[in-house]
């Protein structure tokens, strides 16, 4: 189903939960929230589910208008990030209270209760309540809940926080394979830039109440359309650098205060048109250590991340996050050379935050 | 400042600098009371004896801590060294210490002539108990006694017209004031007759006094070491219940005895004994005291009360317990805080606006008869409202620990509120429900006040109320059968304690469980 979202806002009392916000939704589409606490992602879920009445605008499910819709007529399935599960009921109770209050045939609902738990692989903890599950049961269980019922969209609140990270990683396919083989419309919520970019189709990131973008998870780290989502998606983050442009012998040069790097000639005719200070980036794995390279540095941090390592390192007054072969077994207070991959650099408006498309 | 010094930084390592410390802790502490007992006696009470007449309280303590002086030396001294490996070491050094402290003491009694130094009120003759009384030995020359005529042989019998022991009469002479007269009655030669003496002042030493402190004091000393630790906080417990737990078992007793002094039944003649179960004879409905009430009659007024209070207490707090942690509505914060200072309202002081209340209630067509003045609805009515701030703020907390997003997920399951409310959010406040409705019964079943304001004849006395009537009357009171019928009375609620003790603390703990 498809959904649709019109100039959505929602104010409590003069604190603003979400403005403005316009989103189109495709029929089976996986789309991610993503953003910082407190960006307004989960207040727009709670709109869409009905818990909460939009202050102003419309949400459209297909053709229908649902803002007046209680919650149980939108047809909806959600899963919460504390699961939600009733405490008092067994697991069999959980999955069948959605159809216990539409009234399905007690045949019918065991049938269908057991259909679900066995997708979910719980078929053997029907009898068991919540309290004896382990964290990764309840979330099964808490799927279940929400897809037995058939619902048109699912909605999902931070589902996998609560999991440890080893049971994140296998609960993020099967969720992402299972909404495709359903092909139910689903809005997954997360403030974990890793699920949004490896589940969504697409991802709408947010930041203090506001869209700040809505792109395929490629775009947004390829093309980051502003400096907060540039610096919000990817992990280590990219670097930032206030930078000035100069004319040396015929070629553009970017300058600051540590140092000074060429500019590729893709970037020379509106490097040269640019008036005063922009904000230079450029993610860690473009940056490498290269004996011969035109910067030097000294490391300041080594941070072993297994695979890489994470080197911290200080140009005259500016830090460098930059990944590096731990066969190098780097070590602070090594004097390194760095090269940088300008070709893969990003500008950005200081005032604005706007990404300049140079390219 | 250089001694000072040196005291302050005693090395705990040296048999001889633990004794210095034991020493050094009994002194401050000997030291310490001494100057309470003087803050008290000279200072305060001339100060506050310039505006009473009558003041004791500083005289009762300076005198306290005079008493307690030296228990407190010898414990500080005992406990400075408890902690020693070696307990025997520990001992001697404690024995030592507070002999140390003990000569001390003593040394300032002598000089300042206090203690068993002190003068001390005498009648001037030595005697001894016989079976006729206290035979007189011999008499000091020129003392009271002599002067007063008293001679070797007599008995004496009684100060005026108290017949005494020797102890006894120790025990008063020892508490005159000089020239206090005492009236004695002796027996001379099979005539009785009696004669006044006049305490006078004897200065002189009380050796057996010395003696008997020196015990006490090693007594204390090695009582210090030797004493299990940890074993205090159960002590202070245990001596504080002393009075209720002696309390139910008197009332235990008093109801199958025919009398009882102490906590010991007697029978008739006054020997321990006289067991009987004639007490519960109200059960078989007996006249009671010549009251006119069945007690069945009364129990189940008690009965329905206790029920219909925690029935209404437990649906109001619960719904309006829901919506203020729940719901916003103008209102709310007021509300919250209004039924707050409700709850500290005192029920004495609206019994009077209440009657009237009641009485115009009875006025209303149809259910006047059931919530009026003397009736059982019209009684509950005012328990219930009483009850109902702190259910309602008790409810609400319950409330407040259940996730939100429990009830957001029943929304969305398809649940109506009323049925998220019914099928979801009470089933987890369970344990806060059956401690309120315990309460409630509880409250109801012995409530009294409200009952004895509102309530004439048979119809609604309960059971508090009943208890008061037997008290009441101007007859002699059989207090062995107001005891059986206050146990009666308590029986539900013991049987109440045991089953639902559990849910009782949780209310007091606050939380849910299982909130996953």
């Amino acid at each position: 189903m498809e959904v649709e979202l019109t100039n959505l806002s929602k104010k409590f009392g003069d604190v603003v939960g979400v403005e403005a916000l316009d989103l189109d939704i495709r029929d089976g589409e996986f789309v991610a929230f993503l953003g910082p606490s407190g960006c307004g992602k989960t207040t727009t879920l709670l709109m869409l589910a009905g818990i909460y009445r939009p202050t102003t605008g419309t949400i459209r499910f297909g053709d229908r208008i649902v803002n007046q819709l209680q919650p149980r007529d939108r047809n909806i399935g959600m899963v919460f990030q504390s699961y939600a599960l009733y405490p008092h009921m067994t697991v069999f109770g959980n999955i069948a209270y959605p159809l216990k209050l539409k009234k399905v045939p007690r045949q019918e609902q065991q049938r269908r209760v057991e259909a679900a738990a066995e997708t979910m692989g719980i078929a053997h903890l029907l009898d068991r309540r919540p309290g004896q599950l382990s964290g990764g049961q309840q979330q099964r269980v808490a799927l279940g809940r929400a897809l037995v019922k058939e619902p048109d969209i699912l909605l999902f609140d931070e589902p996998l926080s609560n999991l440890d990270a080893r049971l994140r990683l296998t609960m993020r396919g099967e969720i992402r394979s299972l909404q495709k083989r359903l092909g139910i419309t689903a809005i997954y919520v997360t403030h974990d830039q890793v699920e949004a970019l490896t589940m969504a189709d697409r991802i709408a990131v947010m930041n203090l109440g506001r869209l700040q973008a809505f792109a395929t998870p490629d775009d947004l780290y390829e093309r980051p359309p502003t400096k907060f989502i540039a610096g919000f998606v990817g992990n280590p983050p990219m670097n930032f650098l206030e930078i000035e442009f100069a004319q040396e012998n015929g070629a553009m040069q970017l300058r600051s205060e540590s140092l000074e790097l060429g500019l590729p000639p893709e970037f020379a005719a509106a490097a040269a048109a640019a008036d005063g200070a922009v904000t230079f980036g450029i993610r860690p794995e473009d940056i490498s250590l290269d004996d011969y390279g035109p910067v030097s540095g000294e490391v300041f941090v080594v941070e072993p991340l297994g695979r890489d390592d994470l080197l911290d390192i200080i140009v005259g007054t500016e830090h460098f996050l930059l990944l590096a072969d731990p066969k190098r077994k780097s070590r602070a207070g090594d004097r390194v050379r760095l090269s940088f991959d300008m070709t893969r650099a990003h500008f950005f408006d200081p005032r604005s935050e706007l990404a300049l498309s140079w390219k | 400042m250089a001694a000072a010094g040196a005291l302050t930084n005693i090395n705990t390592d040296s048999m001889s600098g633990r004794l210095l410390l034991a020493l050094r802790n009994g002194l401050l502490a000997a030291l310490a009371m001494a100057l309470l007992a003087f803050l008290f006696h000279s200072l305060l009470r001339p100060m506050i004896g310039s505006a009473l007449v009558e003041e004791t309280l500083t005289i009762t303590l300076s005198r306290l801590f005079l008493v307690l002086l030296p228990i407190a030396a010898y414990l500080a001294a005992g406990t400075a060294v408890r902690n020693m490996e070696e307990r025997h070491k520990a001992l001697i050094l404690a024995l030592v210490a507070v002999t140390a402290v003990y000569a001390l003491v003593v040394g300032a009694q002598a000089l300042l002539g206090a203690g068993p130094f002190a003068p001390r009120p005498s009648l001037q003759f030595s005697a001894r108990q016989t079976d006729e009384g206290i035979l007189v030995e011999a008499l000091e020359a020129g003392g009271a006694a002599e002067l007063a005529g008293l001679q070797p042989g007599d008995i004496i019998t009684a100060i005026r017209r108290d017949q005494v022991t020797l102890t006894e009469l120790n025990q008063r002479v020892g508490l005159a004031e000089e020239d206090d007269p005492f009236r004695l009655r002796y027996i001379r030669n099979g005539e009785q007759d009696q004669l006044t003496v006049r305490a006078v002042l004897q200065t002189g030493v009380d050796n057996s006094a010395i003696v008997t402190g020196l015990v006490i004091a090693l007594v204390i000393a090695s009582l210090s070491i030797y004493w299990p630790g940890r074993t205090l906080p159960y002590i202070l417990l245990a001596v504080s219940l002393l009075p209720m737990v002696v309390g139910y078992l008197w009332l235990i007793i008093a109801t199958f005895s025919y009398r009882t002094r102490g906590i010991l039944p007697l029978d008739g003649a006054g020997n321990i004994g006289g067991l009987t179960i004639e007490n519960w004879g109200f059960l078989l409905g007996e006249d009671i005291a010549g009251l006119e009430f069945s007690i069945w009659q009364v129990t189940l007024n008690s009965f329905l009360l206790a029920v219909l209070m925690t029935a209404v207490v437990l649906l109001v707090s619960s719904m309006a317990g829901y919506a203020l942690s729940r719901m916003s509505f103008a209102g709310r914060k007021f509300f919250l805080s209004f039924t707050l200072i409700l709850h500290g309202f005192p029920a004495v002081t609206l019994l009077i606006p209440i009657f009237f209340i009641l009485l115009n209630l009875g006025n209303l067509p149809l259910i006047g008869q059931l919530i009026g003045f003397n009736t059982l609805g019209g009684i509950a009515l005012v328990m219930v409202a009483f009850d109902l701030p702190l259910g309602i703020w008790l409810m609400k907390g319950f409330f407040d620990h259940i996730p939100w997003d429990m009830e957001r997920s029943a929304l969305i399951d398809g649940a109506s509120r009323w049925r998220v409310y019914r099928e979801i959010v009470l089933p987890q406040i369970r344990p806060g429900l059956l401690a309120l409705g315990i309460f409630a019964f509880i409250g109801g079943w012995n409530a009294f006040l409200i009952p004895q304001t509102y309530s004439i004849g048979a119809g609604t006395v309960n059971l508090p109320v009943f208890l008061n009537e037997l008290i009441d009357e101007t007859a002699p009171v059989d207090w062995n059968q107001v005891a059986a019928v206050g146990l009666f009375q308590l029986i539900p609620i013991f049987i109440f304690f045991v089953f639902a003790q559990e849910y009782l603390l949780n209310i007091y703990a606050g939380g849910t469980k299982g909130s996953s």
